[in-house]
């Protein structure tokens, strides 16, 4: 693989209430795998408002170098105005790769960066190997049914990756250097305008760190009853999932959503309550240590993944699971 | 308004596609071809939109001949016009090249109807590759605006005023026109079609751009080729608990896990 003159790789390394995302720092460590066969730099690009507590981040995650750039244009969300600052940097750097989250903003931005560029494009990668000095990235497709891997045939290239499929870089002793660089964008660069931001959901839920996950899906038949799932999440110290037909039910705020257009998910201990086991959904947790499945629904596809699944009625099951883990936890 | 829908045909989503034994194929056989569901969400928005503001809704999808019946599907629940995109020179093409190609489709159909689109719609990623990509290369390969993952739009003086679901909410986007957006799932369902609309669609001619009319477009990959196409390690099933007093299953369960040291 020749990278020519463009060594550097460069991660967008997107930030949320001024800390940047999980996947944004993840980022960082597939990007070092490619420095490293690259002979380039890891540059780190964050674009804020107020970047102080997002570079802190970056700087322990393995960055060479953090590229800190802030302004009133980055406020609000606007997808434009990211587009730009990363157009800018990537003129100045010439990577030979862009990385970002496989969120959204991140898949806006390569799609975009590709796209004026004429370049190759890979999304929610899960994993990446190299491979003779040539990348290798695994990505998934048909629900996670059916990985494929893919290698870049020039560079530069763009990619984004799957939050919770690569550990966050360990704190390395090199200090980055980190540049305060100056973008003000242009009107001529806002297609569009963000009118007002809004917050609709106050709770964090970090579902890619949590170790036990107490799930619940459509079985649960009406928001009283998931009440149920929030509870053995509780007595266990958990976090509660759901499935997209318990949060389209409104049961439960997307925040929780575990599967395809939620999160993927790796705890030591997943509970799964009135799930039939959608391939997205299970494929989404395929990774944890142990599952429980608790269904009425012998042929629920969720037993063929399930370390113990339970036939019968959650809310016969449920409620004794829940006062014996209150037992035992009081004797 | 005029509007333009791009649409997708994809296998339904709720079947678990393999290889076919032995050989890095995907094998579809047997699964039934269904309109993308993110691009039945784009629509429905784009239908309504079109029912509050007038206007024509036409729908556009790359495919070979089979694909007309997706398009068969979106005629039967509001879209007034549908044109199927087809050339063996585009097989193969990838994300950006399925880009270029919806790009040259719209701006050929603005020629011939004289009648330039306000609006382009996609879902906001299609179910079996979920790339989320299309939508903002379209944009940025017509020069245009791009706002994403709408749940609801509405038409402003300015141009239109979108809601963009986010993780913890929504933005309020507002977008002159001409512009493309993509749709995530709103408050809202799809309508169904009804027997005389699935017939009224059937009657419907479907008519084919190729090159000839649509000229060159590079569609060649770019950057990437697949090396090895497989199915993740399978997980085993475990034991299935069925004793006939539910609470006598939660208490061996619950005393396995124990065992196992996860509580």
């Amino acid at each position: 693989m020749n990278w020519g003159n463009q060594r550097d790789i460069l991660v967008f390394v997107e930030q949320k209430s001024g800390q940047p995302v999980n996947a944004g720092l993840e980022g960082l460590t597939s990007a070092h795998a490619l420095a490293e066969v690259s002979g380039g730099r890891v540059l780190a690009l964050l674009a804020g408002a107020d970047n102080s507590a997002g570079v802190k981040r970056a700087a322990s995650c393995g960055a060479d170098v953090i590229l800190s750039v802030q302004g009133a244009s980055f406020q609000n969300g606007c997808g434009d105005a990211f587009f730009y600052a990363l157009e800018q940097m990537a003129g100045k750097y010439h990577p030979g790769a862009v990385i970002a989250a496989n969120t959204p903003l991140g898949q806006e931005l390569t799609a975009r960066f590709s796209a004026r560029h004429g370049l190759g494009n890979v999304q929610d990668a899960v994993a990446l190997r190299i491979q003779d000095g040539t990348p290798v990235w695994t990505v998934p497709a048909y629900g996670g049914t059916i990985l494929t891997n893919v290698v870049p045939n020039a560079v530069p290239f763009a990619a984004t990756v799957r939050s919770g499929a690569f550990q966050k870089a360990v704190t390395t002793a090199k200090k980055p250097l980190i540049v305060e660089e100056m973008v003000s964008v242009p009107d001529s660069a806002l297609h569009t305008k963000v009118l007002e931001s809004v917050r609709e959901i106050a709770e964090e839920i970090n579902l890619e760190d949590a170790k036990v996950i107490v799930a619940g899906g459509r079985g649960m038949g009406n928001k009283e009853n998931f009440a149920l799932v929030e509870e053995l999440a509780k007595v266990l110290g958990g976090v509660v999932g759901a499935t997209r037909p318990a949060i389209e039910s409104g049961w439960v705020s997307r925040a929780h959503q575990v599967g395809q257009s939620g999160k993927t998910v790796a705890p030591a201990l997943y509970i799964g309550c009135g799930i039939s086991g959608a391939i997205q959904h299970v494929s989404s947790i395929m990774n944890s240590g142990y599952i429980v499945a608790v269904n009425k629904d012998e042929d629920a596809p969720i037993f063929d993944i399930a370390n113990i699944g339970i036939v019968g009625d959650v809310m016969q099951i449920l409620p004794v699971m829940i006062e014996e883990i209150k037992k035992r936890k009081a004797g | 308004m005029e509007i333009l829908v791009c649409v997708k045909q994809v296998p339904d989503d709720s079947v678990a596609v393999h290889l076919k034994q032995g050989t890095q194929k995907v094998n579809l056989e047997g699964i039934t071809a269904v309109v993308n569901a993110f691009d039945t969400y784009a629509l429905e928005m784009a239908v309504r939109l079109k029912e509050a503001v007038g206007g024509t809704v036409t729908v556009v999808t790359i495919g070979g001949e089979e694909t007309k019946s997706a398009v068969k599907d979106c005629l039967a629940v509001g879209a007034d016009q549908g044109f199927l995109v087809s050339d063996p020179s585009f097989a193969g093409a990838d994300m950006l090249g399925k880009s270029r190609i919806l790009a040259a489709a719209a701006k050929y159909l603005e020629k011939v109807s004289g009648k330039p689109f306000d609006i382009i719609f996609c879902g906001r990623e299609a179910t079996d590759h979920a790339n989320g990509q299309v939508g903002c290369q379209l944009a940025e390969t017509l020069g245009v605006g791009i706002v994403t993952d709408l749940v609801d739009i509405e038409k402003t003086k300015a141009g239109v005023c979108c809601r963009k679901q986010t993780e913890e909410g929504y933005l309020r986007i507002e977008s002159p026109c001409p512009c493309v957006v993509t749709v995530s799932k709103p408050a809202y369902d799809p309508r169904y079609p009804t027997i005389k609309s699935k017939l009224a669609a059937r009657r419907m001619s479907i008519p084919v751009l190729t090159l000839e009319q649509l000229g060159n477009i590079p569609v060649q990959r770019h950057g990437f080729c697949t090396v090895k196409v497989f199915e993740p390690p399978k997980r085993k099933a475990g034991v299935k608990i069925q004793e006939e007093d539910s609470s006598d299953s939660a208490q061996k369960a619950i005393k396995m896990m124990v065992d196992a040291k996860l509580l």
